[in-house]
């Protein structure tokens, strides 16, 4: 008779990539593993006398220490081992250090290699585990999202590369073209706009320069609304040095660059800067289920403010689906965040339409998360305004209203007051170039623990309307203020304090108070910390970018932060990001916190996963701390 | 005759660490032996610190509707578990060659030991373990050493197991419990005398 071996059988299953074995498979290996009972007078037989061969720690727990002695993973239940050198060939160098007496199941090298071959899910979990690679993997399945095919369309379509949906070549003109000459042109190829480019064959293989661009509206308000000559070159009437994207950009790129700029084509270069071709807001619409594309000129169109609260009441439910079909997690944020910016633009033109134009130039800031593009569902406003000098009081007091008007506005479109009042109905939050900068100065100068808080939140700024030059100056100027070492070695110092909610035997520590004190929250003690850890290094090599990839990407290049550890940062960031939107998703609408959660309800995989997340922060916090904290 | 006592004797006097082990569990009707019925036998072979599971053995041996009586509430085996059962002679002829020069563990050993001697007496099958163990005996021995008051239901296999941090498992199911039984006693065992060159028969059930 065949032993039944439903205890083993049960524990495999919970031992991913076990779980990917059927039912006689996972007979098949229980049947043919061993059972070692490791403790203190044991612990040196098991790679002396059982290697090589798949270790999978079934209770107690193990220190993995590198042959210099220092700890490179605590194992414990459902812990596996031993597959670098079964993959490699070579032989165990590490050595094993007993926490706590237990079980470690050992399977033979004869029978992981027939399932290597048996089942390919299977070999590849280690193929990329062994290249340390779990967590930047682990894809929308770990987390258990159902995927459909149709579903992987409909949300492929915004991560496409510009280059990939260019319907046609590029119509370039030189920019002594007569306004005529441009208009026959434009009939003949049946297009509502054309690149304007200089060529100089001097510059072969790379003999264009983009300089301006030309559509059918601006021959309809320039040139006829105006009354102008049809023989006026185009350079007179044309839109100069225009935003464009670059062919490996991806299409969220372009529908943030056409939000921000509020335009409907945008030119497209490939890397040496050569036109490739123009993409406009129809061909992104065209883009099939391209909602975001709808919601967001759908906003753009609102008439007034109720109007444009009733488009954004459409934007939790939108997201839901939106975000359960996307497999790009930091686009979600940044969909909010474009969200956002479109909401704010559309406020600030219905304030103008009231209270008459800005009487002078200024910018609208956007801080904390919808600076840096990672905004969920339940992020605050962060926002503030950067103001012209020597504005009078009628000037100061519209720019008040402005303030007061949009926050407001964004309140009733879903978006929740900031409660540190960040925001710019506050008069603090209002500032001019020289004001800002005393503020800053302030803070980096004195950094209390409340003022090194406020830099977390202002030093991620991005410009949401207004003024370019300006907010470059202000930019420029407030990197220079967060470069100074005794400040950076203060915030080094608070985020080296911000204890990892791991504990004694590497278990997850709670960190919440009353009845959730299993709980984890992710963002404070997750996401929050490395936005902290890599803006750190972000103000000292001056980088100006807000969002936390992008600044991990920029910084590849630095001798600050190394590669390994940048490429780590980022995988535990979209780790954490994508369990934050699907633990968001599923308390959507319930009482139960939005960014702690209770790891017990997690599968081994992604426990497993959540804590190299955190071992990669604390050691991240480590390196910061060896590198800024020293000074001052 | 004389030859064979010496040598079990020279075995048992090996340390414990070189010795073979057989951890036995069996599932029965009832408490006694002389009327209740073995249902199914389960055991694996140690060899400490290693448990071989490719050396296990699971019989479930055919029976009638009436000797179930109460215990499928206790082991869970229903009439359908005996649709496929195991030949008892062929069963118990398997157990006398893995016991021969080895030591039976069992948990609560005198239970197990005199339902199997019954029925491989009735089936013409001589067992002979070279000693008994049992783990529960240990754990007594253990804890009143430590003068610890041991209350109802202190001994039973599962929270032996949990002063030894052990797993929890599924009870009274044969294997599982066999294997549960020989991971107390490897447990047991070094705590006692990891070190020591203690002999098997300072374990063994007197």
């Amino acid at each position: 008779m065949q032993p039944d071996f439903a205890e083993l059988k049960r524990f495999l299953q919970d031992c991913p990539p076990f779980d990917e074995l059927d039912a006689e498979q996972l007979a098949n290996v229980s049947r043919q593993m061993l059972g070692f009972y490791l403790n203190q007078h044991t612990i040196d037989q098991l790679f002396a006398q059982h290697s090589p061969a798949l270790y999978i720690v079934r209770s107690g727990a193990f220190d993995l220490l590198a042959p210099d002695g220092h700890v490179i993973e605590r194992l414990e239940q459902h812990d596996l081992f031993g597959y670098p050198s079964l993959l490699s060939g070579r032989a165990v160098i590490n050595k094993l250090q007993l926490v706590e007496d237990g079980i470690v199941y050992i399977v033979p090298a004869t029978v992981f290699n027939q399932l290597r071959q048996q089942q390919q899910e299977f070999e590849r979990y280690f193929i990329r585990a062994h290249g340390q690679r779990l967590l930047e993997e682990q894809g929308g399945r770990a987390v258990g999202r159902p995927q459909s095919s149709w579903q992987a369309a409909a949300d492929s379509s915004l991560q496409r590369t510009v280059a990939e949906v260019l319907q046609r070549q590029p119509v370039m003109l030189p920019s002594h073209t007569s306004i005529r000459a441009a208009a026959e042109r434009m009939r003949d190829e049946r297009v509502s706009s054309v690149m304007i480019v200089d060529h100089d064959a001097v510059k072969e293989p790379a003999p264009y320069t983009l300089v301006g661009i030309l559509t059918d509206r601006d021959l309809r308000n320039r040139v006829v609304a105006q009354g102008l000559s049809s023989e006026l070159q185009v350079n007179a009437v044309m839109t100069q040095a225009p935003a464009a994207v670059y062919g490996r950009q991806s299409l969220m790129d372009v529908l943030a660059v056409m939000t921000q700029h509020n335009i409907h084509h945008v030119p497209v270069l490939d890397d040496n800067e050569q036109p490739l071709g123009m993409i406009t807001n129809t061909d992104l619409m065209r883009q099939q289920r391209s909602e975001p594309v709808m919601l967001i000129s759908a906003m753009n169109k609102a008439g007034d403010l109720a109007e444009l609260v009733a488009q954004a009441t459409e934007i939790p439910a939108y997201m839901q689906s939106f975000a359960a079909r996307v497999s790009d997690t930091p686009m979600v944020g940044r969909l909010l965040a474009t969200l956002t910016d479109a909401m704010t633009k559309r406020l600030i033109h219905f304030y103008e339409r009231e209270h008459g134009v800005a009487p002078a130039a200024y910018g609208w800031l956007a801080f904390g998360s919808q600076g840096r593009e990672d905004q969920t569902l339940s992020s605050d406003q962060d926002n503030g305004l950067l103001l012209n000098d020597g504005l009078n009081e009628a000037q100061l007091a519209w720019f008040a209203g402005l303030g007061e008007y949009v926050c407001d506005g964004l309140h009733q479109c879903g978006i929740p007051l900031c409660p540190g009042n960040i925001m710019a109905s506050n008069a603090d939050c209002r500032r001019t170039l020289s004001g800002w900068l005393e503020r800053f100065s302030q803070w980096t100068r004195e950094p209390t623990p409340k003022a090194l808080m406020y830099c977390q939140i202002f030093f991620d700024s991005r410009l949401v309307h207004g003024h370019k030059r300006l907010y470059q100056q202000y930019r420029q100027q407030v990197a220079e203020l967060g470069q100074q070492d005794f400040f950076l070695a203060n915030l080094a110092r608070l985020q080296v304090s911000v204890q990892v909610p791991l504990g004694l035997f590497n278990r997850f520590r709670g960190t919440e108070s009353g009845k959730d004190s299993d709980f984890i929250n992710i963002k404070r003690y997750g996401i929050a910390l490395i936005n902290d850890i890599v803006r750190t290094y972000a103000l000292q090599a001056g980088i100006s970018a807000p969002q936390t990839l992008q600044r991990i990407e920029l910084l590849k290049g630095s001798r600050l932060l190394n590669r390994r550890d940048g490429q780590a940062l980022q995988e535990a960031w979209l780790f954490l990001t994508e369990l934050r939107l699907q633990h968001q998703l599923q308390v959507w609408g319930t009482e139960q916190p939005k960014n702690a959660l209770d790891p017990d309800s997690l599968g081994t995989l992604t426990r497993r996963q959540l804590k190299s997340a955190f071992r990669i922060i604390k050691e991240c916090q480590q390196g910061i701390g060896l590198k800024f904290g020293r000074v001052g | 005759m004389l030859r064979q006592w010496w040598q079990r004797r020279r075995l048992l006097e090996q340390s414990w660490q070189q010795q073979r082990y057989i951890a036995l569990d069996c599932e029965t009707s009832g408490l006694d032996p002389a009327q209740d019925k073995l249902l199914a036998l389960a055991w694996v072979e140690l060899r400490p610190p290693l448990m071989d599971f490719s050396t296990t053995a699971y019989h479930v041996f055919a029976t009638a509707d009436t000797d179930l009586k109460q215990s499928p509430v206790v082991h869970g085996l229903v009439q359908r578990d005996f649709i496929a059962h195991s030949d008892p002679v062929t069963a118990l002829q398997q157990l006398q060659a893995v016991l021969e020069g080895a030591v039976l563990v069992c948990h609560h050993v005198q239970l197990d030991w005199q339902f199997l001697r019954r029925a491989a007496e009735r089936h013409q099958v001589k067992l002979q373990p070279l000693a008994l163990i049992d783990t529960l005996q240990l754990e007594a021995r253990r804890l009143r050493n430590q003068q610890h008051h041991l209350p109802r239901g202190s001994l039973t296999l599962a929270r032996c197991r949990q002063r030894y941090n052990l797993p929890d498992y599924a009870a009274h199911h044969a294997l599982s419990d066999a294997i549960a039984c020989g991971e107390l006693f490897l447990a047991q065992a070094y705590r006692f005398a990891g070190r020591a060159n203690v002999a098997v028969r300072e374990f063994v059930t007197k």
